[in-house]
């Protein structure tokens, strides 16, 4: 239990964050519920849904993310678990793929030991170097080559989705060399989130209030170059002011908000033409409101590791 | 002792894999807590079917409740017997009807369960099919119905566990799996024919249509 919960003694940068985050629920639940209450219709009833689950997914994360190392990587590689089925469950493999399928789940295992560990050069090459050649490999080992080159693009490819980009928030809070004073790695992943999260939401709202000109009306009419680009420079406004929750300077934090907030949109852009080429709204039902855990964490999928390295470069070298 | 370890696997066990583990999602679970007794029957893709039906099973009524197995495929192995007995509940039966006296009948097997007061998981299908293709009903599910018109029929199908544990295969993978459990069925008429095909079209239309 020790090492699950080492303990729950938060920087007072972090105190203050959490308490916005359960300040903006509680406003939004205030006004939604107001708003339904005046003006009922399907939309409201959505965004009150939507909302509902915003509360277990803000306890679950913040809970996740601050309790300590070990259950920060139990939690997200859990998280990876779902994401990996849930893209497993529409991909369509062979039937001779799936002892390699199994292969794919024990990475999440070994892929978040080495992040709890912080070796920086297995963490960063297991994933890309080893499994992108030994996937491959093995699925030559079954002996099955009908339309193997499918199957060998879309496994190892798929470990970098479900996995890769998200075990880098784990590397965060475990990396030595960031973490040799308490909190910075902590204080780093809710940054990370916080931005990744308000940059959707931010996307969302200005797209639904300003929205005309269709970036990819093929993929996503959702997305508008006014939602894009309102939640660029919001997102990056509130990324500067959110500032004290990292070691960074001004410059810096005006470049790691903004690059926080363009990848998240290509995540979400990214996951949106994969839902549009399965022929699905949602990549499942888990999460109500949402969608699929993928739906959620399309975003951060491919935020999480520019993200860390941007840092990286920033702080440590 | 029996019912105890029964009880406790079922907790312990197979609720948690079937929810966590292999990503099994159930819908309108409530008719199943509402109704004490019933024959459930659905759609048979898979050897993991019995376990993910008893997994929906409100907790209180595992131990009443049986899926019905084939003697001449499960009988054969002791140990898969013993597991099955043990720890699914099921009931062995043979798979063709009694032709002399004192030979077990598979209809009489199942009409004493239901006399008794327990309920049955009953596959109409007779064996595991291709995927999303209905195969043509076994009579012995009308003759039990027609022996037995006031208990309700539950129809349940089962989407996507046929590809967690194919025909054939050993290796059991976690995707993402749905479970529709319809209303009870409401037969208008109790003829053989009638009742295999109103069975049929309930199984099928426990999925709901997407809009």
């Amino acid at each position: 239990m020790n090492k699950l919960i080492p303990s729950l003694e938060l920087g007072a940068q972090i105190q203050m964050v959490v308490a916005v985050i359960f300040g903006i629920l509680i406003i939004s639940s205030v006004i939604f519920s107001a708003w339904k209450k005046l003006k009922p219709g399907a939309f409201i009833e959505e965004l009150v849904v939507r909302l509902k689950s915003w509360w277990v997914i803000c306890f679950v994360f913040l809970f996740a993310a601050l309790a300590g190392p070990m259950t920060t990587c139990i939690g997200l590689g859990v998280l990876s678990f779902f994401a990996l089925r849930e893209l497993y469950t529409h991909l369509k493999l062979r039937d001779s793929d799936r002892s390699i399928l199994l292969v794919c789940y024990l990475c999440i295992p070994v892929q978040y030991y080495f992040a709890y560990k912080g070796w920086y050069n297995l963490f960063m090459s297991f994933l890309p170097v080893f499994m992108f050649i030994s996937i491959p490999f093995l699925l030559v080992m079954t002996g099955d080559t009908k339309d193997i080159v499918r199957s060998m693009g879309l496994m190892p490819s798929s470990l970098m989705l479900g996995i890769f980009g998200i075990s880098h928030m784990a590397m965060l809070v475990c990396y030595p060399a960031l973490n040799e004073n308490a909190d910075v790695g902590k204080g780093l992943l809710l940054y990370l989130i916080f931005l990744t999260q308000i940059n959707d939401v931010m996307q969302f709202t200005f797209g639904k209030l300003f929205g005309k000109h269709k970036i990819m009306p093929k993929v996503s009419p959702n997305k508008t170059w006014e939602g894009f680009i309102g939640g660029l420079v919001a997102t990056t406004v509130i990324g500067y002011y959110m500032g004290f929750l990292t070691p960074l300077h001004s410059w810096q934090l005006i470049v790691v908000s903004f690059t926080v907030a363009l990848f998240g949109f290509i995540g979400d852009a990214i996951v949106s033409a994969i839902k549009r080429d399965f022929g699905v709204k949602d990549m499942g039902d888990a999460i109500p409101g949402h969608g699929g855990y993928l739906d959620r964490i399309d975003s951060l999928t491919t935020s999480a590791s520019p993200f860390f390295h941007i840092v990286y470069l920033m702080i440590l070298i | 002792m029996k019912k105890f370890l029964l009880i406790l696997v079922h907790s312990i066990l197979w609720r948690r894999i079937f929810k966590f583990l292999i990503g099994l999602r159930y819908y309108n679970r409530d008719v199943l807590r509402s109704k004490k007794q019933y024959i459930l029957i659905a759609n048979h893709n898979s050897h993991l079917d019995s376990m993910a039906i008893m997994s929906a099973i409100p907790m209180n009524n595992v131990r009443r409740v049986h899926p019905i197995a084939a003697e001449d495929f499960f009988g054969k192995n002791a140990i898969k017997k013993f597991l099955l007995i043990h720890f699914v509940n099921a009931v062995l039966i043979p798979r063709r009807r009694a032709k002399t006296e004192g030979e077990s009948d598979p209809i009489e097997m199942m009409s004493k369960l239901l006399r008794n007061g327990d309920s049955i998981i009953l596959y109409p299908e007779g064996t595991r099919g291709e995927p999303g293709v209905m195969q043509e009903f076994k009579k012995g599910l009308a003759l039990l119905i027609q022996m037995h018109p006031e208990i309700d029929v539950i129809p349940i199908y089962i989407e996507g566990l046929h590809r967690t544990m194919p025909k054939g295969v050993s290796l059991i993978l976690p995707y993402n799996c749905k479970m529709y459990i319809g209303n009870p069925i409401s037969f208008h008429s109790y003829n053989l024919e009638d009742i295999l095909s109103v069975a049929e079209n309930s199984i099928i239309g426990a999925k709901p249509k997407p809009d």
